[in-house]
């Protein structure tokens, strides 16, 4: 989603454990890592990765068009901005805990310059063989035609890694984060993949709490032109109890289990019973394409 | 990230900091200090139980004390209560209020817009969700900004909604433009006032409130901050200490995993195999020795009869968790079986940390599930 094999990746926050960690890994696969950021540790080269003390300053350097956030969470808005305020045309935030009031205004910024965030509290986006920009692990599957769009890190792990091992190749795999408001939605992931020509089929990873789910359905009732793939995790949770990520309201069928794989039946989406169901019907699909 | 709910009394106290209109009250935390308390007031009045569960009328958590002897006793027994594993935490006490017309009014972040609503109503004490699905043109919604925020005109075209006498209307719009500060200044994401109140001799009141604060904006609110801490049963908060989100249920077997989904997702698989879990625990993301640890010697603490420990590293790295488990295990004694998968990050130097400690681990989780079932059983 708005990053191939030629984007040059600067890394905010390179010099903390995650971000140092988390380089050195996206480097190994083959992402073209030109830069890193930390205000004051500007000069230093980490890993044969210079090191500048703002955004500006390394695009001027490196042409950096895309970055990845580690920065601790009270220290994101700031970040994110400068990254947005320099036009830089994707910014994955992997920062967990990142206050709502800041992502509202994160998210209305990127909008009016015309950039785009994912996450926060997020994986990331891997597209197989070619780059990855974010924390996911990467031996999960190979380069082909089924995007997997998830608000749950883990447990899209575990479905694209049984789609892997089935021998399915993914076109792309996008983790935007469990947080409610985000810089990348469900409905906005769906819509791109649903132009995207190099994707055949739809995977959407959900869990219950919020209503994205159900306007996802509902974009793919009204538009969806490829095979769509559904698992919604929390089916046995109890109702009142607040878990998973968002902890939404549950009220009526919105945000429940049962209301949002209704609304994917609705519109037709396949519905895998559990995560390892995934991989085998999406195998009968593409016998019936 | 995470939402707190507040009782009404912790909602009320933000609500008197910005001047919004209450009745008269007083609040008892303890049955030490209460016959003082009780004197300062005058009755009949209406004894209000604050715990963190819907419907407290219906439960008889709040009724009409006619004297202050009679105010006493229904103190004693609230503070006795205990409903769905809530406690009461305080009791209000408020003066009884003439009341002429009652009303809903509201702001509330709707997520999938991005924007602030202020919803109201003419109909006060009324669930809000139900009516927007039952009588939709009785509620009127009015999206905005954040930085924007509430303007005169969308307060003009509540307040004319609303049908309020004409002397009322400046109050009004006051009381909007309040609710609208509080959830800017506080950071919340919902602000609620049900039933606003017209009362014959003291105008706008709000009878009773609710909000939902953020709570990864407690670093910059510190007047908010120390109103979550209460809630939380000992357990709970030990988890929120050490940074892990856990939640306790009714079965068990004991769970710990490393995200939302996943968790959830094993949850949805043991239950469908007829195991029932004991809790929700997700360590989170990029998990420290120190808070796998934790969570292990909490989920230890609950004597569960098996345990299943599913750890998929992506930003959490296995050779820490192993680390980790290791070190809780040697702590521990009289262990239920326990298994383990372990896959992801750092996943060879993990298995192999464990298996020189003498531990096994599983690369495949349904292989680990069906290993604690088959043990379980006495396979």
């Amino acid at each position: 989603m708005y990053i191939s094999e030629n984007s040059k990746v600067v890394v905010q926050g390179i010099t903390g454990a995650q971000g140092s960690f988390h380089t050195k890994l996206m480097k190994e696969y083959g992402t073209k890592i030109v830069a890193g950021v930390t205000p004051k540790k500007g000069g230093q080269v980490l890993n044969g990765i210079p090191v500048f003390d703002t955004i500006q300053e390394a695009k001027d350097a490196t042409g950096c068009d895309t970055s990845i956030v580690f920065v601790p969470a009270r220290f994101t808005y700031v970040a994110v901005r400068e990254a947005i305020k320099a036009q830089i045309h994707m910014t994955c935030i992997i920062t967990e805990n990142v206050p709502v009031f800041d992502m509202l205004r994160l998210v209305e910024l990127a909008n009016k310059e015309d950039v785009h965030l994912i996450g926060p509290n997020c994986p990331g986006i891997l597209i197989p063989d070619k780059i990855k920009l974010g924390i996911m692990p990467d031996d999960m599957c190979h380069y082909g035609d089924v995007a997997i769009i998830s608000k749950s890190g883990t447990l899209s792990y575990e479905i694209t890694k049984a789609i892997g091992n089935a021998g399915i190749g993914v076109s792309a795999y996008i983790g935007i984060g469990g947080d409610s408001i985000r810089g990348t939605t469900m409905v906005e992931a769906a819509q791109y993949y649903n132009e995207d020509p190099k994707t055949k089929v739809i995977v959407l990873i959900g869990e219950i709490g919020g209503s994205e789910e159900e306007e996802t359905a509902a974009f793919l009732k009204s538009f969806g032109k490829k095979p769509v793939v559904g698992y919604i995790a929390g089916k046995s949770a109890p109702k009142g109890k607040r878990m998973g990520h968002a902890g939404a309201i549950i009220s009526g069928d919105v945000g429940t289990a049962e209301g949002k794989i209704k609304a994917f039946k609705d519109a037709g989406v396949h519905i895998a019973e559990t995560p390892w169901d995934v991989p085998h019907i999406i195998l009968k699909i593409r016998e019936e394409l | 990230m995470s939402r707190v709910r507040l009782l009404e009394y912790e909602s009320k106290q933000i609500f008197h900091k910005f001047r919004l209109p209450l009745a008269n009250s007083i609040l008892i935390e303890t049955l030490e200090t209460i016959d003082e308390k009780l004197m300062q007031f005058s009755f009949p009045a209406i004894i209000k139980s604050q715990i963190a569960i819907g419907g407290r009328k219906k439960a008889g958590l709040i009724k009409v004390s006619k004297t202050r002897e009679d105010a006493k006793q229904l103190c004693i027994d609230f503070f006795q209560r205990e409903v769905e594993g809530f406690h009461v935490q305080a009791i209000l006490i408020e003066s009884l209020v003439d009341i002429k017309q009652e009303y809903y009014a509201s702001i509330a972040l709707d997520a999938s817009s991005r924007q602030f609503y202020a919803i109201a109503s003419a109909e006060g004490g009324i669930d809000i969700e139900e009516v927007a699905k039952s009588d939709p043109e009785k509620i009127i919604k009015l999206g905005f900004n954040l930085d924007r925020g509430l303007s005169d005109i969308l307060c003009t075209k509540i307040i004319k909604f609303l049908n309020l006498p004409e002397e009322q209307q400046e109050n009004a719009i006051n009381f909007f433009h309040t609710l609208w500060d509080i959830a800017y200044n506080t950071e919340a994401t919902l602000v609620e006032v049900n039933p606003l109140v017209l009362s014959a001799n003291q105008g706008l009141l709000a009878l009773d409130g609710k909000m939902i604060l953020d709570e990864d904006a407690d670093f910059r609110q510190p007047d908010t901050k120390r109103l979550q801490e209460k809630k939380l049963s000992e357990l709970e908060k030990i988890a929120k200490d050490e940074g892990f989100s856990f939640v306790e249920l009714s079965g068990d077997v004991g769970i710990l995993a490393n995200g939302a989904g996943l968790t959830l997702a094993l949850l949805d698989v043991l239950t469908d195999l007829d195991l029932k879990p004991a809790n929700f625990l997700d360590v989170g993301g990029g998990a420290s020795k120190q808070r796998v640890y934790a969570a292990l010697e909490l989920l230890f603490k609950m004597k569960p009869k098996g345990v299943l420990i599913n750890i998929y590293g992506g930003i959490t790295r296995c050779d820490i968790v192993a680390e980790a488990i290791i070190e809780a295990l040697r702590n521990s004694k009289g262990l239920p079986p326990i298994v383990i998968r372990l896959t992801g990050t750092n996943e060879k130097e993990g298995v192999e940390l464990l298996k020189q400690a003498g531990i096994d681990a599983y690369e495949n989780v349904l292989e680990a599930v069906n290993k604690l079932k088959d043990s379980l059983e006495g396979k």
